[in-house]
């Protein structure tokens, strides 16, 4: 082990330990120790113990908190090692606020060599919006793709779809990541707090990693004999969304459950135009809905588990279903006359085009604590199951009138359904606070079916393996580096197709046969990759600095690899290439944090090279046969430089009032290849959001009152490539308010925004429907209540 | 250290400043298909005849180099769309089709050229093995590219009768 060099320490060098339980001396685990003004932490464990270590001698002050209970502080001298123990009493009311995240987030900050974003539940709920990721958007260094209000893929520093892990409590979620129109299917609701990695993470999450990780984590666990609840009413004028989420959760010693279902309807959604120009044509839109983009989504999760001294385990089953429509007068980007009259007649109603979409999903989150070991256990069974329908039309050489015993129903567009298995284990050896050691290893089983009239990607069959070793070593009390190396192999298997319906195909001396084309011969690719990662930290009580250096990899995915169809969303003819290989990317990350009482500042820059970027790219060429007159579109790879990064000032003017700034910019360009000069589809414009926000503790009865505006200022986008549009800047204002008030002794928690106070008309370069003129929704009124309950079991 | 945080702002903003810079050596400029040339043919709402030739008469330009484009002619008996023109013909009412004709044909562009203009004879056949092609409205449907990939697409409305 190169860590065994010897390294001496100076007197300077103390822990803090001890352990943290309820009145009943059950341990607390994931109570948040935190000391200040150092601001260094530690979790609480599943035998109730924590250790902060690396401490120099001082005078701290030490803060235990956990949702539910009153938060201790207490006064500490440091001038050896030393033990501290707590015994938290529980809040009279019960609301899962979590306090915690915030000093977690901070420790978390600090300790992880890459940059991350924390986000808890008040950030989720002061700036929801229509869909999780949307809520996220205003976070430096993430964008959305979208589709319609209820539908949003998440883009990290200007990589998306298949480069963007998200991931469900331990397990990859897995759907249709590939396409644009496909959203994710989570529960905003049940979302709790979450973590966002910026930048390639293939070393502890594997392939597709590459530019970065969403890890989304639901409730903490409830407080021992304890029973609760919430209910969530939401609205939105926009698309005159009603929603509610209940949720109860309650614990009886070891056992503990949580059940939470959610309810949305909403309806088209407003744009401040009254027509829209497709391509050429154009559509009036009908009191500025933009037709048939209602939706409903209807969700179910349960969770519940044991907690015992040593051992803790989760079952997470969730059920999410959602029915969207596509806007009626451009299916996709092919632009199509619409019956107004059915269309217009209720802006709540679903027509045809639209897509069904259900994601079942079943996970088991087990830890066992043994001595200096744990060992932790993610395993996950999903089903996610797709359909997107709309009226048959004749493309091509299909035929005109729809053959009846096809197996499939004229109407139905494209389906997808995919089973995934998933199992990640990893263990921990806690030498002592200067080593630790993780080894991992994660495996998963895609297979995945495919039926409905159009061809895009063949059925297919994907096994990964990989297992990694990750290493923590403090080099002094303020530096640490982080190491770590990864192997891979993924085996994909997809399955022929061939065309339903015949195609002329004419032979060299000019015979015409007609003939079922092959779209996708079966294609087995075997694939290894190994990745690496060195991290270095470095922090002092105020200032801290980060840099990370790594490789990171993505197996080419069915699509790439095998597309042979016409994509009627965007005219073109889409090829895949059977023998891509997979995509390699090296990155640099730095990041340098400042804090003070009135200060904060931060920059995150980075610069990454990918060695074959996998790029669909726009040829000059048209093809009859396979693609119908369509432009060709083929897969390549191609040299990619990129860099860019975020930033944020804060400034606490006085106790309630704090303004700040954050950034964030991309420039990417393909350094080879066809397209070389060129950047990469989706690149989000340099946007920049200024910041004013008000906080006040209590006024009278109401507690917790907050009112922060936002500026928004994006810039042009005119780095583009085809088949893009130049976009042009915009700047909008949102506002959010709110606090908790008391209605006859209940607390009942408020968060109210409006998003483009101003009605704004503008375009969002990374939206789907950019390239038909779309633009972003008007005006929108958002509120949510959330009333918390709580009791006790006797 | 407040000197450090600075000066690396600084320069942050500073490579944020310069990547704002239009790169001027790419092109970034779509083709485009004039239909409203002298003698153009077939503009929207134009009528071709089945067991004919027409010449297809229409200027693509590029400011760089021109690619290739299609012909796609397909019906339009339920109404469904692509028209990207603003005005509409006065469509004939909504019909299934029987044995509705199918064109579809990829032409090249000879390399180097900035501006083209076809005079392409297509022959429209009055039946195929099925019997007579169905009368009524079609869409007459043109996609255009230059040597980058950037496209441009036009759909007709067009009507094919007997004449």
């Amino acid at each position: 082990m190169i860590f065994l060099c010897a390294i001496s320490f100076g007197q300077n060098n103390y822990s803090l330990s001890g352990t943290v339980v309820d009145k009943n001396s059950e341990p607390l685990t994931g109570a948040a120790v935190t000391l200040l003004p150092i601001e260094k932490g530690a979790i609480v464990d599943a035998r109730g113990k924590y250790t902060i270590s690396g401490l120099t001698k001082g005078t701290y002050t030490v803060t235990v908190s956990f949702i539910g209970f009153k938060s201790v502080v207490d006064t500490i001298l440091i001038n050896g090692s030393k033990t501290y123990n707590a015994r938290l009493v529980e809040a009279s009311i019960n609301l899962h606020e979590v306090v915690v995240a915030y000093d977690y987030a901070k420790t978390r900050k600090k300790e992880e060599a890459l940059n991350v974003e924390i986000v808890n539940e008040k950030y989720l709920k002061q700036n929801m919006g229509g869909s999780l990721m949307k809520t996220l958007e205003r976070l430096p260094g993430i964008t959305t793709i979208d589709i319609g209000s209820g539908q949003s893929k998440p883009v990290i520093r200007g990589l998306g779809f298949n480069r963007v892990v998200v991931v469900e409590n331990g397990v990859k979620h897995e759907g249709q990541e590939w396409g644009e129109d496909h959203g994710l299917e989570i529960d905003q609701y049940a979302v709790d707090n979450l973590e966002i990695i910026k930048g390639p993470a293939s070393l502890m999450y594997g392939s597709d990693a590459i530019g970065g990780v969403i890890d989304l984590k639901n409730r903490n666990l409830p407080a021992d004999n304890s029973i609760g609840g919430t209910v969530d009413l939401s609205g939105k004028t926009n698309n005159n969304l009603v929603g509610s989420s209940i949720s109860m959760y309650g614990r009886k010693k070891w056992f503990f459950a949580d059940l939470r279902a959610t309810i949305l309807d909403y309806g088209d959604y407003k744009v401040p135009t009254d027509s829209v120009d497709i391509y050429s044509y154009r559509a009036a839109l009908y009191k500025n809905h933009l037709r048939n983009t209602a939706g409903k989504e209807q969700n179910l999760n349960l969770s519940f588990g044991i907690i015992q001294r040593k051992f803790l385990s989760r079952f997470f089953v969730s059920d999410v279903n959602t029915k969207s429509g596509f806007f009626a007068n451009a299916h996709g980007l092919e632009p199509r006359n619409v019956d107004a009259g059915l269309h217009d007649k209720s802006s709540n109603d679903i027509h045809f085009p639209y897509q069904k979409v259900n994601h079942f999903k079943t996970i088991n989150k087990s830890e066992y604590t043994w001595g200096n070991l744990k060992f932790e256990s993610d395993l996950g069974f999903q089903r996610n199951f797709r359909q997107e329908w709309s009226q048959y039309v004749s493309h091509g050489y299909m035929p005109a009138v729809f053959p009846g015993s096809q197996g499939f129903d004229a109407d139905l567009e494209r389906q997808f359904e995919k089973y995934v298995y998933s199992s990640n284990l990893k263990f921990t050896y806690y030498k002592n606070d200067f080593f630790q050691l993780l080894v991992g290893l994660n495996s998963e089983y895609q297979d995945n079916r495919i039926d409905g009239r159009g061809f895009i990607i063949p059925a297919f069959k994907q096994l990964s393996v990989g297992g990694f070793l990750l290493a923590k070593y403090a080099l002094s009390a303020k530096s640490s580096i982080q190491m770590g190396v990864r192997y891979d192999y993924t085996h994909i298997k997809t399955l022929r197709y061939n065309d339903w319906f015949s195609s002329p195909v004419i032979s060299l001396d000019n015979d015409i046969t007609l003939q079922y084309l092959t779209r996708a011969d079966a294609i087995s690719r075997h694939f290894s990759n190994t990745s690496w990662s060195v991290g270095y930290n470095y922090n002092l009580p105020t200032l801290s600095f980060k840099t990370n250096v790594g490789k990171s990899f993505r197996v080419p995915i069915a699509k790439e690899l095998a597309a042979n169809g016409v994509n009627y969303h965007h005219f073109s003819y889409e090829a895949g290439k059977p023998d891509l290989s997979p995509e390699v990317s090296y990155q640099l990350d730095a990041g340098v944090e400042y804090n003070s009482n009135a200060i904060a500042m931060g920059v995150t820059p980075f610069l990454n090279y990918f060695s074959n970027y996998i790029y669909l790219n726009p040829t000059s060429e048209h093809d009859r046969l396979y693609g119908n007159g369509n432009q060709i579109y083929n897969y390549t790879q191609s040299e990619v430089f990129r860099y860019g990064g975020e930033m944020h000032a804060h400034y606490q003017v006085i106790e309630s009032l704090r303004v700040g700034v954050m950034g964030e910019f991309v420039y990417s360009k393909q350094l080879s290849g066809e397209k070389k000069g060129f950047t990469l589809p989706f690149s989000p414009p340099a946007s920049m959001i200024l910041n004013v926000k008000y906080d006040k503790r209590k006024i009278k009865s109401a507690e917790n009152l907050y009112l922060s505006i936002d500026y928004r200022i994006t810039a042009p986008q005119n780095n583009i490539v085809p088949p893009e549009e130049s976009t042009d800047g915009y700047q909008i204002i949102n506002i959010s308010l709110g606090g908790d008030v008391k209605l006859l002794n209940q607390k009942i928690s408020i968060s109210m925004q409006v998003q483009n106070l101003l009605n704004t008309k503008y375009f969002n370069h990374t939206s789907y429907y950019r390239l038909i003129n779309v633009p972003e929704p008007g005006r929108n009124l958002i509120m949510n209540i959330s009333i918390p309950f709580s009791g006790k079991i006797k | 250290m407040k000197k450090a945080e600075i000066s690396i702002l600084s320069i942050f903003l500073l490579i944020a400043l310069n990547s704002c810079e239009k790169n001027e050596d790419i092109d970034s400029q779509k083709p485009a298909i004039d239909l409203y040339i002298q003698d153009a043919f077939p503009d929207n709402c134009d009528t071709l005849y089945f067991g004919e030739t027409f010449y297809m008469k229409t200027l693509f330009t590029d400011n760089v180099q021109l690619g290739s484009y299609s012909i796609d002619i397909h019906n339009n008996f339920d109404h469904h769309s692509h028209s990207t023109e603003v005005t509409e013909p006065n469509l004939d009412p909504i019909k299934s089709p029987v044995n509705p004709f199918v064109f579809i044909q990829d032409y090249s562009i000879p390399n180097g050229l900035r501006k083209y203009e076809t005079n392409l004879p297509i022959t429209i056949p009055s039946g195929n093995s099925v019997g007579a092609f169905d009368e009524g409205d079609y869409h007459f449907f043109i996609s255009l590219t230059d040597k980058e990939g950037w496209s441009v697409q036009k759909g007709l409305s067009i009507k094919i009768l007997y004449r």
